[in-house]
Order: structure tokens, then sequence, then C-alpha cells
């Protein structure tokens, strides 16, 4: 390292004698950059992600776990209408939550990236955005019980209101409650990417839009949305691999009557079952693959960022 | 189709965002008539209200006073897209994510009033008009991937495509460089001159502005200063503020005195001059054109100063060459520097030394006062 730096700098004198020679030790310098970053990934991403794979298909017996290979674990996923039930359940939840934080979060993102002129209130709608993250993960989970129980917040006041006589208790402790949970939790990942495109949004590409004739809703559906897309791309992303491994939500807010793939690792793991705990973790990351790679199908994000 | 444009008294005023007073006037009182079928250009330096006054022609920002009517259509309080205005803007505002054909027939597809829906018409429209701008052969590129001067084409194609009855074009030539900008020039008078419909072309040089336009608009801190033909405002500038716009005229401040005008050491005979315009606002100044002046090398002083002709002793500063022409740069008490342009067609390059004494003549008649 000591040596290429001090080439580096003695490089300027030779350089116009040999500046191929220069400008492959250049690049050569500037991989070492990446170096520390390949390491770390090489060190506690591949590797694990491949031992993940390995090990779901060791032997698992009732108190111990053995290198031996078998497809048992793999079987028992697939043949149980409770775990393969789980990774629908898992993949509905995901498609819901995705449609709520897009309905949720766009609109928001469309006022305070592009209706609200100045930079400085638009970046503090995005801190106000973020100040539920100033508590604990946790915290932001439980607090939805006192709001949606049977003697929560919503049941006693839409009563006091007269709205409903008889509290209704389908708001707690079912997927409806999981579902409210998570899209408040991870809206915020949908409306910063979309705002932050919009932002960039040229405001004289929607007075031309204008000047051309065209109404509001066409300037929103051939110039903003179109324009806002890696930014949804970019936030469904974002929203897709958190909500697709979570299982503290469903945990805490839903009874243990929504079973996620997330919550099966969490209780597979805590009955030392390792090799079935792998097999759900290989299929959830095969899952958060192939969602990720058909949303980078929808935008070319080097493109467009 | 050629329908003239009227303002009437367009106010705009700007919040001061330190004071709580009214604010700053970007636009006062703004009255003009602009026929149907003409090429306007709109002069002014940064700041004077040229861009203002296109916005609120366009609709993009209302005026806080005064009307405007395009034909026999009031204008005021009807939506920049109902309005039947182009505007081509300065930086082209493209479409980023649409081809070249797309950001041509965006107007005509999606307006609101009478879209076209078509595909043959809207093809056979588009394709009228990229052979009209010149750029055939490049429909299916990205926006991205065309140079500066066919990106300048895109936009006005874009714009002319939905027969406006009015274009406004926000400096149009102000990002290309100065080979294209030549070019660029002739090209929209053509393009102009082919539909038949008004342009005005906003622009801070006074070069473009007297090329291109049939008439010119002076606008001075938001004030309409003169709005005359090219020849008319170069010859017979309505205020010393048009003549310093005009970057061709040497500026004296002073005053009037028992028949001749008096700046520093130098004293202009006033008979034979025009009469002053009195109604021009500002502090008095004589105007003299840098063309029109004549240096005698000191000791000449006598021989070859005409009878009647007004001069002025200068010390010779700088000269710069450029090409047809050399312009000396000279100080004198009167002014800071008086600047004198050659033509070398009809003159000899002068061979002057650093602080050289000089004296310089002009014919009075010459000379634009105000009083």
């Amino acid at each position: 390292m000591g040596q290429s730096m001090s080439d580096a700098r003695a490089m300027p004198a030779t350089a116009s004698e040999t500046p191929l020679a220069g400008g492959a030790r250049r690049s050569l310098a500037s991989y070492a950059l990446i170096l520390p970053g390949v390491v770390w990934m090489l060190l506690f991403l591949v590797l694990p992600m491949l031992m993940m794979v390995y090990v779901s298909f060791w032997t698992q017996t009732t108190f111990k776990i053995e290198p031996i290979l078998t497809t048992k674990s793999w079987v028992m996923f697939f043949s149980s209408p409770t775990y393969v039930g789980a990774l629908w359940t898992t993949l509905r939840i995901w498609l819901i939550v995705l449609a709520a934080t897009i309905v949720v979060g766009y609109p928001t993102a469309l006022f305070v990236g592009l209706f609200v002129r100045s930079k400085t209130l638009s970046t503090a709608l995005l801190v106000l955005c973020v100040i539920p993250f100033w508590t604990s993960f946790l915290i932001r989970v439980l607090a939805w019980r006192p709001m949606l129980g049977e003697q929560g917040a919503i049941n006693i006041l839409l009563r006091a209101a007269h709205i409903i006589h008889q509290p209704i208790d389908a708001l707690l402790f079912t997927e409806l409650s999981v579902i409210i949970g998570m899209t408040q939790i991870y809206c915020v990942f949908m409306v910063g990417p979309i705002a932050f495109m919009l932002g960039r949004i040229d405001p004289n590409l929607i007075e031309a839009a204008r000047d051309l004739g065209a109404g509001f809703g066409r300037i929103f559906t051939r110039i903003i949305l179109p324009l806002s897309m890696p930014g949804v791309v970019v936030g469904a992303i974002f929203v897709s691999v958190m909500v697709l491994g979570e299982f503290a939500t469903s945990a805490a807010l839903s009874g243990r009557k929504v079973n996620l793939l997330g919550n099966i690792i969490v209780t597979q793991v805590g009955s030392l079952k390792w090799a079935f705990a792998a097999v759900v973790g290989v299929v959830l990351t095969v899952v958060m693959g192939i969602v990720v790679s058909l949303f980078l199908r929808i935008v070319d994000l080097r493109r467009e960022l | 189709m050629a329908e003239g444009l009227s303002l009437d008294c367009v106010t705009r005023r700007y919040p001061d965002p330190q004071s709580k007073g009214p604010g700053k006037l970007a636009l006062d009182r703004i009255s003009a008539s602009i026929a149907g079928d003409e090429y306007i250009t709109l002069l002014g330096a940064s700041g004077a209200g040229k861009t203002v006054l296109l916005r609120v022609i366009a609709g993009f920002e209302p005026p806080d006073a005064g009307s405007l009517r395009l034909g026999a259509q009031p204008l005021n309080g009807l939506a920049a897209h109902r309005r039947g205005i182009g505007f081509v803007f300065q930086n082209f505002a493209l479409f980023p994510h649409l081809s070249v054909r797309a950001n041509i027939g965006f107007g005509l597809a999606n307006r609101a009033i009478e879209p076209v829906r078509d595909p043959a018409v809207l093809r056979r429209r588009v394709d009228a008009m990229i052979e009209l701008v010149g750029l055939g052969g490049l429909e299916a590129r990205g926006v991205g991937q065309i140079s500066g001067g066919q990106r300048q084409r895109v936009a006005l194609a874009r714009t002319l495509v939905t027969d406006p009855k009015l274009v406004l074009l926000d400096e149009p030539l102000g990002a290309l460089d100065a080979n294209l900008r030549l070019r660029m020039r002739g090209e929209l008078r053509r393009i102009r001159a082919q539909l038949g419909i008004t342009f005005l072309h906003v622009t801070g040089n006074e070069t473009e502005a007297l090329a291109m336009g049939d008439r010119v608009m002076v606008l001075d801190r938001g004030r309409l200063a003169q709005f005359d033909r090219p020849e008319v405002i170069y010859a017979r500038p309505a205020s010393a503020e048009v003549a310093k716009f005009l970057n061709c005229y040497n500026i004296f401040p002073g005053r009037v005195g028992d028949g001749r005008f008096l700046a520093g050491d130098g004293a202009f005979p006033l008979d034979g001059a025009p009469p002053p315009a009195t109604a021009a606002p500002g502090a008095p100044a004589y105007c003299i054109r840098q063309d029109l002046i004549r240096i005698l090398p000191d000791g000449t002083e006598t021989d070859g100063a005409a009878a009647g002709e007004a001069g002025l002793a200068v010390r010779f500063i700088a000269s710069e060459y450029s090409g047809a022409a050399v312009t000396y740069f000279f100080a004198s008490a009167a002014a800071p520097t008086v600047a004198v342009e050659a033509h070398l067609g009809h003159h000899r390059p002068l061979e002057l030394q650093p602080e050289q004494p000089c004296r310089l003549v002009w014919n009075p008649a010459d000379a634009v006062v105000f009083a």
C-alpha cells in the first residue's frame, strides 16, 4: 500500500514518458479502494449465504445437527401446508403493504417534492417523516396496541362519535393490524426516494407541458409519473426487502395468528432447528432476489440516477 | 391565424423578502401593441424584467395590474394551457424520457383543447414540422443523444407544431455556441416568415436584437424604454439608458448651459444637434456614437477640425483590434473612457502611443442629447 502511494506521487514526473503504464498503475491503485468493501462482503455476506445453502442440506435430529447431506428439510418445507401457507402469507402481506405504501407515500412525496417550492421547507417536511424513527422499532410497533385494541383509541373515538355501538375487534391481532403497522413503519422509505426524484424534475418541464396545452392529469401521467418511476422502484425495493424479512411487527400485532417466513425462522432457530431455518432462509433470499431483479427490470437505474 | 398581442399597463410586483414593503416592481405599467405577423426582439439588461414579461404573457405568472389581450381574447385569468401561446425555454426544457418525435408530438397528443387522437394525423403533422426545422433522420433519438443546436430545433418544433398564435422565446440562442447562434438567427427568421405568426424573442445581446427584430422593445428596470424599428433605436435612442444598452454610444453626463452641453472640461455646441429630448427620464446626457467620431492626433488640432465640429481633448489609452474594425479607448475629464470605432475599410490604423494627447471631433448633428 505504502509502495503504491509513493509510486503514485512520483508518477507526474514520468507520466509524459510512459502515459500508458502510468494509467494502468493508476487504475490498479483505484482497485485498492474497493478492497476493504470486497473483503467485508465476501466474509460477512457471500460466505454466510453459501454456508446457509450448505446447512439447509444437513441432517437434523431432535438435539443435534450433522453435516450429512439430505433433502429432508426441503421436503418438509414444501410438503407442509403450514410452511407453504406462510410463504403465500408473506407474499400477500408484502404485496398489500407495498401497494399501501405507494398509495399513501406517492401523494405525500408529490406534495413534498413538487408542490413545496422552498427547498428548506421540503427538507423540513422530509425530516418530519423520519421523526417516528427517533423511537425504537419495538415502541413504534407496540404503540399500535392501545390504538387498535378493543378498548383502544380508535374504538373509543368511534363510539364517542356514535358511529359504532359495539367495539370493532377486527382491528387488533389480525392481518389488518399487521398491514396497518407495517405501512406506517415503511411508508417513509417510499416517500424519500420518490420525493428525491420529483425534486429533481426541472420546473420548466412542467411549465413547458402546460404551455403545450396539457392539463394537470396529462402532465402527471405523461411527464411527472414516468420521471419519478426510478424513485418508486428504489422505494419499492427498500420496502420489499424490509417487509419480506419482517417478523417483529407480525409477532407483536397479530397475536401469533399471522406467520411470515421471518417468524418461522425465529421459531426454528429458537428450537435449534438450524437446518430447517436455513431452508426458510434460502427460500426467503431467493424470493427477495426475484423481487429485486423484477423491479430493476422496470427502470434502468444506472441511466436514471 | 395572425392575431396581435396588446398589453395595457401590465404591472408585476415581487415581494421583497427583507422588508414588508410593497416590494420591487418587476414590470412597471408596460403598454404595447404587437401586430399579428412580426418578429419582435425584447432587449434589456439582466434583471430588467424581460423574462418576467414573457412569463406573464405565457400565463405562468399573473400580472398584479393591467390587462393582456391576444386578438379579441382577453388573457387575464386564462390558464397557461388554454392561451394558445408557445414558449421556448432558454434551457429548452425538453422531456428527457421522450424521443425527439414524442417530444415534438407531445402538445398535439396531450393538449386539453382539440387533442389529435388519430395517430396518422399526428404522424403527418409531426413529420411536416420535423421537415420545417430540419431534424430529418433524428426522430427516434433520445433528446440526450442530439447536439445543442438540434435540441434548440426540437424545442422550437415542439412549440410550433401546436399552431400557437404567438411564440415567446426566452434567450433561445443563449445556450448555443457563437457559430451556431449566427446560423440560427437566419433560421428563426426564415421559420417565422414561413409560418406568418409573431415571435417575441428575449435577448440580452444588442446585436442580436437589432439584427433579428422587425421592431425592438427595450426594457429598462421594468419599464418599456423604447419600442421601435431597429434603425430608429440605433440612431435615436429614447434615453441615455437605451443608448447604454446599445453598447455603441459614448455617454457624457453633464448639463445644458448657454446653447452648449457642458460635460467636465468639454463644451459641445448644441446648434445643429437635434433639439434635446427633455421628456426622457434620468440625468442629462450627451451621447455620440463610437463610429461617428474622428481622431486627430495632437498637433493637427486646428488643421483637421472642420468649422462647427464638436471636439474633445483626450489621452490615448489602448486599442483593440477586432478584424474589420479597431476600437480606440481614450481617457478624458468629461468621461472616464471614450471609445472610438474605426472601420479598417475606410481608415488606415493609427499609430498612437499610450498617454498621447489627441483630439476627438464629430458632427454635432450626429449627437443625441437628453436634458
